[in-house]
């Protein structure tokens, strides 16, 4: 099993422009609770663009964890279609989707979701190990993201040898290691006192001056007025889609 | 992922778990250990019946009032009805026989005589009577000075041909040659000591005393109990030999043709073969029990690789939300199986070659490689078996629910 082929993947490009990253029409997602079914969305449709840094923000229970598995290729839509970087996503096979959600996707979670007994230059790797990338190469691109959030001095340091705020940092790295289309952070300061979520706040701010789409999923207002749009969700639809103006 | 990559992850899984680990392959590790010793001690077996009991002389076979290899039946049996050989056997068989090489006898029994040299005695030395023609078909070989010689044979001299046992007991700072013992109270001049032959299954083939077959008769017992050894020019002769020899007994028995022989012919063939079978048996048996001990084993494994699953649920939730594939996860954790019952074979190699080294001090046992290479083997592939269904459940979590879970 060595390096990765990519599966056969739809390249169905109708009704998206090359400029857009996320394209969703009408994503119904339904849960069968035996007796009931309770829809977590009910058509959700928005378009996010390259480049673009969007809050999608709703309180607990307004289906935006749902939506962000979606958008992260983690789960399959009940109805509805989903294009990510021009290609359709919706119908994909477990595999198919694990292809892309290493190729497109970088994730940054409220927990961090570091491996504990790996060091941070290992955690970084792992998106690499699983595409097949030489260890050389492998090596040297974890070693630049983490000097990209400024943990060059921390690579051979295990998680709980590092701050919060360092572990989330070295999660961005990880995200970042594999050069995808999105990154997708789920409530990335969840876990941070106010003045480390600040300092996380204000790499997402560099890292999407420096070309990257990021989508941030939030229940926190001034962490959603960071971003430049706010999709607001709402027993899951969208109820409002604003411009922030920063 | 490549096969290294979760050959690393295996290894890191198994350092952070030390006892656990070990504990769980104890199964593994002793199914291996078992099978290493005993393979090893049946080789060893094997390979001292072959140098040492086995060994009778190139193409010799050997009349005796038995067959050697035998079942208890026919054993019963043939001590009602054989006769014993006697001098007048052998000197039929010298005379009639055609196309050996050799033919001799020897008498020998484990006698209650002391033998005794300058007031110092041993007890429980194998005095043998035998022809001269012996040393050219037996294992002893003349170390210093010589066997004694066909005049001696017939004036019934009293000279002997001894084992290194005595030289060390009587003469450990002398030459023994034309020193003088005393065999019951008789005394025999030395002529030859012969070379050290060592120890089969922990006895010393080198505490005898041969003296002339004839001296033997003369001394100690009129008519002994003879072994007629017969040599053949080559293998190929072995047989025609042997059925010569058969012949001659009958017709001197007068045993009619649908009776049974009332002797033995034996050759390193026929103990070797009954050897083998006896080992071959205990051999299956051993591979059974293994078996079950694997099968244990495996099951031992599986249930701590279920358990390793559930327990790292959020790291497989972790690799899946990174890129990681069903087969990359289920590959993972097959390997760390395979490694961790591997692990177990080499832990069990080790013991095994440990356990042999002390068996071959008291008794015998030599480790072959194949039997390592079977234990190494053998463990690492009920590891990779019976981790199959755990790492096909961790390959089938969903990566939601498994992110979701605690770590």
């Amino acid at each position: 099993m060595g390096s990765q082929v990519a599966p056969a993947l739809g390249r169905d490009v109708e009704g998206a422009a090359p400029s857009v990253i996320i394209k969703t029409e009408d994503l119904w997602k339904t849960y069968d609770m035996g007796a009931i079914q309770v829809n977590a969305l009910c058509g959700v449709s928005f378009q996010i663009e390259r480049g673009e840094y969007v809050a999608i923000m709703g309180p607990s229970g307004s289906g935006k964890s749902t939506l962000m598995n979606l958008i992260g290729c983690l789960d399959t839509p009940t109805r509805g279609e989903y294009w990510l970087n021009g290609r359709r996503v919706s119908e994909l096979t477990d595999d198919e989707l694990a292809y892309i959600r290493n190729k497109e996707i970088g994730f940054v979670f409220q927990t961090f979701n570091l491996l504990s007994r790996a060091t941070a230059l290992h955690n970084v790797e792992l998106p690499l190990i699983y595409n097949g990338t030489p260890a050389a190469e492998r090596r040297a691109r974890a070693e630049e993201a983490l000097r990209t959030v400024e943990l060059g001095d921390r690579m051979e340091h295990k998680p709980n040898e590092l701050s919060g705020g360092q572990r989330q940092r070295v999660a961005i790295a990880r995200a970042l290691v594999n050069r995808p289309s999105i990154i997708l952070a789920d409530e990335p300061t969840g876990n941070l006192d106010t003045a480390t979520g600040d300092e996380i706040m204000a790499l997402f701010d560099r890292l999407n001056a420096s070309g990257n789409t990021i989508v941030l999923v939030t229940h926190e207002h001034d962490i959603a007025a960071r971003a430049r749009r706010i999709i607001h969700i709402r027993d899951g639809k969208v109820a409002r889609d604003e411009k922030t103006g920063r | 992922m490549t096969a290294r990559e979760a050959f690393w992850i295996a290894i890191e899984a198994l350092r952070a778990h030390k006892l656990r680990s070990f504990l769980t392959l104890l199964g593994v590790v002793i199914a291996t250990t078992t099978l290493i010793v005993v393979m090893s001690v049946i080789n060893g077996m094997n390979l001292y019946i072959a140098t040492h009991i086995a060994n009778l002389g190139a193409n010799v076979f050997i009349l005796d009032q038995f067959n050697w290899a035998t079942s208890d039946e026919e054993w019963l049996k043939e001590r009602r009805r054989n006769k014993p050989i006697k001098l007048e056997d052998y000197s039929f068989l010298k005379e009639n026989l055609r196309g050996y090489k050799n033919i001799g006898a020897t008498a020998w029994f484990r006698n209650s005589f002391a033998v005794r040299y300058e007031g110092r005695a041993m007890y429980d030395v194998q005095i043998r009577g035998e022809t001269p023609s012996m040393i050219d078909m037996e294992q002893e070989q003349v170390g210093t000075g010589r066997y004694f010689s066909q005049a001696e044979y017939e004036h019934s001299a009293p000279v002997c041909f001894i084992g290194r046992d005595l030289v060390d007991e009587f003469f450990p700072n002398v030459d023994p040659l034309g020193k003088v013992i005393e065999v019951d109270g008789l005394p025999f001049r030395i002529v030859g000591v012969a070379q050290k032959i060592g120890k089969t299954l922990g006895q010393s083939q080198d505490d005898f005393a041969q003296i002339p077959l004839t001296t033997l008769q003369k001394f100690y017992s009129a008519r002994p109990r003879l072994q007629v050894h017969v040599q053949a020019g080559n293998a190929g002769q072995m047989l025609e030999l042997e059925d010569q020899v058969r012949a001659l007994m009958r017709a001197r028995h007068h045993i009619s043709y649908q009776q049974t022989d009332d002797f033995g012919i034996n050759a390193s063939q026929t103990i070797m073969g009954l050897w083998e079978r006896l080992t071959g048996s205990l051999f299956a048996i051993t591979i059974g029990i293994l078996a079950v001990f694997m099968v244990v084993g495996g099951i031992v494994i599986m249930n701590i690789m279920l358990a390793s699953v559930t327990e790292r649920t959020h790291e497989i939730g972790i690799r899946k939300s990174l890129g990681a594939r069903r087969r990359d996860i289920l590959m993972q954790f097959v390997i760390e199986s395979g490694v961790m019952a591997g692990a177990g074979g080499v832990i069990g190699v080790a013991l095994a070659l440990i356990i042999a080294k002390l068996v071959d001090m008291v008794f015998t046992a030599s480790v072959p490689l194949n039997a390592v290479l079977a234990g190494l083997m053998l463990s690492t592939g009920v590891g990779l078996f019976f981790g199959i269904y755990p790492a096909n459940r961790a390959s089938k979590l969903d990566p939601i629910e498994a992110l979701r879970t605690e770590a």
